[in-house]
């Protein structure tokens, strides 16, 4: 009964366990959609395609991790798109009152500040109140939304100064294509860093673990000394950070702050996390499977306006693949299930 | 010995004090009002506590005061609906364009009849809607707030195709009529709310649909063990929702006289935070169709008072924030306290036995009832 | 073998009731001592005290040399004291490394989690005590037997010296028991001290080299464990000389209530045929992974049979789930009463009338909530639930009355047959007896019953006839006077 193997065997294990995972199923749905899509629209194929795919998935992708690392823990957090654009518009607003040169860089680091600060108001009432994290959130989003609108302003504006209202054109990679050219924009870089030390703080340091460990059990956490109070606080606040982030994203990219905007697209990072194997219950999800996920919905919405479908269906598409993609989750899982039942003959 | 008659006005005794238990049972939400109506009417006594100001309150409540029945049956089932909206606006549109195929149009020929039918149409659209959830989380068994979430965007993804967008106008003037006042003075969808809440509150408390839903969503493994046909109970509850979710979509034409496919998307949220106000057992197995009530009462008597006082329209969503923290925590510790009188009484007796320390507070529940998400 | 820990004179109230009264207990290094005794002796109590999480109200807790009025969380864990409750405390979202390497980072105030280096200590670990389980394996997926494996290694891993084990074979399999024998005897010869927390009399004589006996809070017996054998040890932990042996009345030739032909459950049991004859008390007898707890899940619907056919009163039915069942006059009382047999938040009245919504429900549905409460107070009366009216919760009552109030559910309905799994599995030794009795009432007024259980004595006394199923398979039929203790253990285990 020896617990190692021999190194072959080993290896067929690991890549067994990798092709049963959710990430390898997700790449290999984004593969497949792809070449239905390539087949039926010829320009597909090209460099511009994944640029553009890319810079349109962004928002969603940091909106989608604020999303996991709380349902990391078992919260549900519905606040994160009223934190986005609270720091978006009001980081945008500061700089249109000239309060400060618009620096990129310094508008990112505000809305983050901003968030973080939203963040914490959630993890206070949460922990002080004893409320369930979709509750305490329901309230505070509808607080946020409100003082935004009402405190900071209702203007849409529609241009922005400085380095802010350029930001939208810029461009790190740029690829001639056909008479013209396409380029990927820099931001990508940054937020692929991002998901990368997310992925890194919650593989490898005690902190994501414990979060993973709350989500799993946490009563079976709090026994086994982690401070399960204190991780549930700052995943709320690191939630606000990153919630920030994602709303300096949006701004940044469209060029314009409008207060209204965010609030009631929910829907797609929630559905990106879902869509990346993160469970409802806590304890579950990836960093790699949550981005995967904000590339496909990303994919099928650039698939629809290039086939020409339209926007309304859009909608109706990413229902039906969140539920397909659900029930095949549910599937996977009560296969295993099964074979858990049955006691082996001879054991 | 108590003649028929007597026996009928015992029983109908018995009802009144039910219905008067049951709202005095909510005293943090009738304070709550009490207090809100008294605010507002010093701040503006002359504006405020008016016959029109209560006519025009009295519309707001019947939307999403159905939308918030529906809401809770399903979290009474321990489960949720977030598809309400937009089953609402599907219905609506099914009965405008059903209207519009025919001819009747504002202006043009009119028909009671058709208008009826208009009606039962967009209530079978969202029954259908509504069963289609239940199906999905009984049968295939999504998690609720997962499939509901999904449904929502396929159904107001199919109003959008549908209509290309654009909103359908000029609705026929019977159908309008629902929406407006009649010979009481007292408007029409009131009386349609009154008799949605009554049925609920019968359906719930007096029928065995109602107490299956309930043991159903306290404990459903329990209730499989007791023979309860799960799947039936949970396709019943959700497709009440979508019917319920259907009427309100009526409600909503008749006051606007047009279907906008992507109508009310805050009622969501707002459908949800009247229904934790009104006293829901988060975990399932308990709801209060007169908390509810009230809690739409509530927060339409604040979003009034905002209007009389020239509030900015956005503090009133940070009140509907304020109202809920507060309100929830000061239920909760109540209803932590029944968990902790539960754990305790169960404690006592394993104390004696020496099998369990005493009133440790962050002791955990003996893991009893299946675990329950959403929170 | 010096003594690692001591107990002396232990007393600790809860209210006024008396947990534990002057109790010692010594435990040695490279050596299992188990503490014996029923539900409600107190074991749990004393197992707290001695990893403190509790403190005595009086005597003194000595380990390695120091003598503590009281022990602190902390001070236990840096004297390498540890403890694996019944409920495992593991994480089943992360893998066996990260669940046995979490705790003790977490001790030490790391901040990095080392992921290799925490897959090379549980693959050591893994490997020195046989188990074949990979490091990198989720704890969800694993068995019972292996997640006890992977919390005993976690154990290890913080270099526990004295580890407490509280009922570990709870939900293990005999082979997955032998198994877990190996294992603790691997670990006491490292040296530590162990010891195990059980009710089960042969898993006590088999693994242990001293055995403490608890009752109502006191020693009652105390030694090596030679000098004890099954009959002192269950008359120590019970206070009752031998299990009253009522020998019930043979039955008459009588029409089969239920007949099973060729019954099977794949991958759990097969060709099973067995008859209950109207009135009769059939005891299923096999222990954990036997198929007997399965086999009457199965006649309930629950799940439903792969093969085979059931027959009630003479005539075949369908039962795949269930409200088959109940529709063919059977009734099941659950193994996990508080999980699959109560609604605790709901009142007696409300549980009692959850199987039979039916005779409450008056015209177009309406439910009468009267006649609800009425049945609840006539069941209360008829099987003396401790309760003080029938809107009490569920939830409120012990662990006897709760019992009382899922078979009250069941006889509302007046079965035919009714099926039991494990029908005193943590009840108290009085209400053990007054269900016997009424199981033997039940059986006298004409209701057939079918029991499962792994406890010997108590189909011994309370069954006409026991089926005795091993590995999946019927072995044995045991009826009247060739039923004794000694044989039907012995068929179960063989």
């Amino acid at each position: 009964m020896k617990a190692t193997q021999p190194y072959s065997r080993r290896v067929v294990s690991r890549l067994l366990t990798i092709g049963q995972s959710n990430e390898f199923v997700l790449v290999l749905v984004i593969v497949v959609l792809c070449l239905l899509v390539g087949l039926a629209e010829r320009n597909f194929w090209n460099l511009g395609t994944a640029f553009d795919i890319a810079r349109n998935s962004l928002e969603t992708v940091v909106f989608a991790l604020a999303f996991l690392v709380v349902l990391l823990v078992g919260g549900i957090d519905v606040s994160f798109d009223a934190i986005g654009i609270f720091s978006g518009y009001t980081a945008a607003w500061i700089a249109v009152s000239g309060y400060y040169d618009s620096d990129i860089i310094l508008a990112f680091v505000l809305a983050g500040l901003i968030g973080l600060g939203l963040g914490a108001v959630n993890a206070v009432i949460v922990d002080r109140l004893r409320l369930p994290v979709l509750i305490a959130t329901l309230a505070t989003r509808s607080v946020f939304v409100g003082v935004l609108l009402t405190y900071i302003g209702a203007f849409w504006y529609n241009f922005l100064p400085g380095q802010l209202g350029d930001f939208h054109y810029w461009q790190v990679i740029r690829v001639p294509v056909g008479r013209g050219s396409t380029s990927l924009h820099p931001l990508v870089i940054p937020v692929l860093v991002l998901a990368v030390v997310l992925w890194l703080v919650l593989s490898r340091t005690m902190f994501g673990r414990g979060l993973y460990a709350v989500g799993g059990d946490a009563e079976a956490a709090r026994r086994a000394g982690f401070p399960v109070r204190r991780l549930v606080f700052m995943a709320l606040c690191l939630a606000g950070l990153l919630a920030g982030l994602g709303g300096m994203v949006h701004v940044s990219l469209g060029g314009n702050a409008d207060p209204y905007e965010l609030v009631g697209s929910e829907l797609t990072p929630i559905a990106a996390v879902v869509l990346g194997g993160a469970s409802i219950f806590g304890g579950k999800g990836t960093v790699l499977g949550t981005v995967l996920g904000a590339v496909l919905i990303s994919l099928i919405n650039y698939s629809m306006v290039s086939l020409g479908v339209p926007a309304a269906w859009t909608q109706v598409i990413v229902g039906l693949f969140i539920l397909i993609a659900i029930a095949s989750q549910l599937m996977r899982g009560r296969r295993r299930a099964r074979s858990l039942l049955a006691i082996p003959s001879g054991a | 010995m108590l003649n028929n008659g007597g026996r009928r006005s015992a029983r109908v005794g018995a009802m009144w004090g039910h219905v008067r238990d049951a709202v005095r049972r909510q005293w943090p939400l009738l304070l709550c009002i009490l207090i809100l109506i008294l605010v507002f009417s010093a701040a503006a006594p002359d504006t405020f506590p008016t016959l029109l100001n209560v006519q025009a309150i009295s519309f707001q409540i019947p939307e999403v005061g159905l939308l918030s029945l529906g809401v809770m049956l399903t979290m009474v089932a321990a489960g949720i609906d977030l598809s309400v909206v937009a089953m609402a606006d599907l219905s609506g549109l099914a009965a405008a364009q059903f209207l519009h195929a025919f001819g009747f149009t504002a202006g043009g020929p009119d028909s009671f009849e058709m208008t009826a039918v208009a009606v039962i149409i967009a209530l079978a659209v969202g029954t259908a809607c509504g069963t289609l959830n239940g199906l999905l989380i009984a049968r295939v068994g999504v998690t609720p707030i997962l499939a509901t979430l999904a449904t929502a965007s396929v159904f107001s993804g199919a109003a959008l195709v549908w209509t290309g967008g654009y909103s359908v106008v000029s609705l026929p003037g019977s159908l309008r009529a629902l929406g407006s006042p009649i010979a009481l003075g007292v408007p029409v969808p009131i009386i349609v709310f009154a008799v949605a809440v009554v049925g609920v509150a019968v359906l719930l408390n007096s029928t065995t649909l109602g107490f299956q839903i309930g043991l159903v969503g306290a404990n459903s493994a329990a209730s499989r063990f007791a023979g309860i046909r799960l799947t039936r109970v949970l396709v019943a509850t959700y497709a009440t929702s979508g019917l319920l979710a259907g009427l309100a979509g009526v409600m909503i034409i008749a006051r606007s006289g047009s279907a906008t496919p992507d109508y009310g998307q805050s009622y969501v949220l707002l459908a949800i935070v009247i229904v934790v106000l009104g006293g829901v057992d988060l975990a399932g197995g308990y709801g209060s169709v007169a908390g509810v009530t009230l809690a739409t009462i509530c927060l339409a008597v604040v979003q009034e008072g905002f209007i009389t006082l020239h509030l900015s329209q956005f503090l009133y969503q940070v009140a509907q924030g304020l109202i809920l923290a507060g309100v929830v925590g000061v239920r909760l510790i109540p209803s932590r306290d029944l968990r902790h009188r539960l754990h305790r009484a169960v404690a006592v007796t394993r104390l004696a036995a020496g099998e369990v320390e005493p009133a440790d507070r962050d002791a955990p529940v003996p893991k009893s009832e299946p675990r329950r998400p959403g929170a | 073998m010096p003594e690692a820990l001591r107990l002396d004179s232990i007393t600790k109230r809860f209210g006024g009731v008396e947990a534990l009264r002057d109790v010692s207990f010594e435990l040695r290094d490279g050596s299992v001592g188990c503490l014996v005794g029923e539900n409600g002796s107190g074991k749990s109590t004393l197992i707290k005290i001695a990893t403190g999480a509790l403190s005595p109200d009086s005597g003194s807790i000595t380990v390695a040399g120091h003598s503590y009025d009281r022990l602190s969380p902390r001070e236990a864990i840096s004297q390498g004291i540890d403890v694996i409750y019944q409920d495992l405390s593991l994480f089943p979202n992360l893998t066996v490394a990260e669940n046995i390497a979490l705790a003790s980072h977490v001790r030490e105030g790391r901040r990095v989690f080392d992921g290799r280096g925490s897959r090379r200590v549980a693959s050591s670990l893994l490997e020195q005590l046989g188990v074949p389980v990979s490091p990198d394996d989720l704890v969800g997926n694993l068995g019972p037997a292996e997640r006890q494996a992977t919390a005993i290694c976690r154990a290890l891993s913080q270099e526990a010296r004295l580890l407490f084990m509280d009922e570990p074979t709870a939900s293990l399999t005999w082979r997955e028991v032998e198994r877990l024998f190996s294992i603790v005897r691997e670990v006491r010869a490292r040296g530590v001290a162990i010891c195990f927390v059980s009710h089960k009399l042969d898993e006590v004589l088999d693994i242990s080299d001293r055995v403490t006996v608890l009752r109502n809070g006191q020693v009652v017996a105390a030694g090596p464990c030679a000098e004890f054998d099954r009959g002192t040890l269950a008359q120590a932990m019970t206070g009752r000389s031998g299990w009253a042996e009522r020998p019930p009345r043979p039955l008459e030739e009588a029409l089969p209530a239920l007949e099973v032909r060729e019954l099977s459950l794949a991958g759990v049991f097969e060709h099973v045929s067995l008859d209950v004859r109207k009135g009769e008390v059939v005891g299923v007898a096999g222990l954990l992974g036997s198929g007997a707890a399965e086999l009457v899940g199965v006649v309930f619907g629950c799940p439903p049979a792969s093969t085979g056919e059931i027959r009630v009163a003479g005539r075949r039915r369908s039962i795949r789930s269930p409200i088959d069942a109940m529709r063919a006059g059977i009734g099941y009382v659950p193994n996990d009463r508080l999980r699959d047999g109560l609604f605790l938040r709901h009142s007696i009245a409300t549980n009692i009338v959850s199987a039979n919504i039916g005779a409450v429900s008056g015209f177009a549905g309406r439910l009468r909530r009267g006649m609800m409460r009425a049945h609840g107070v006539r069941a209360i009366e008829s099987l003396h639930i401790a309760a003080r009216s029938p809107d009490a919760l569920a939830g409120e009552l012990s662990g006897g009355n709760q019992q009382k109030v899922v078979l009250a559910r069941w006889l509302l309905r007046r079965p035919a047959l009714l099926v039991l799994n494990g029908p005193t599995i943590g009840v108290d030794v009085g209400a053990k007896e007054e269900i016997h009795n009424l199981l033997a009432d039940l059986s006298k007024q004409g209701v057939s019953i079918m029991m499962a259980s792994d406890d010997v004595p108590e189909l011994v006394a309370t069954c006409h006839r026991v089926f005795v199923l091993r590995k999946g398979r019927l072995v044995a039929q045991m009826t009247g006077s060739e039923c004794t203790q000694e044989k039907l253990q012995a068929e179960m285990i063989a």
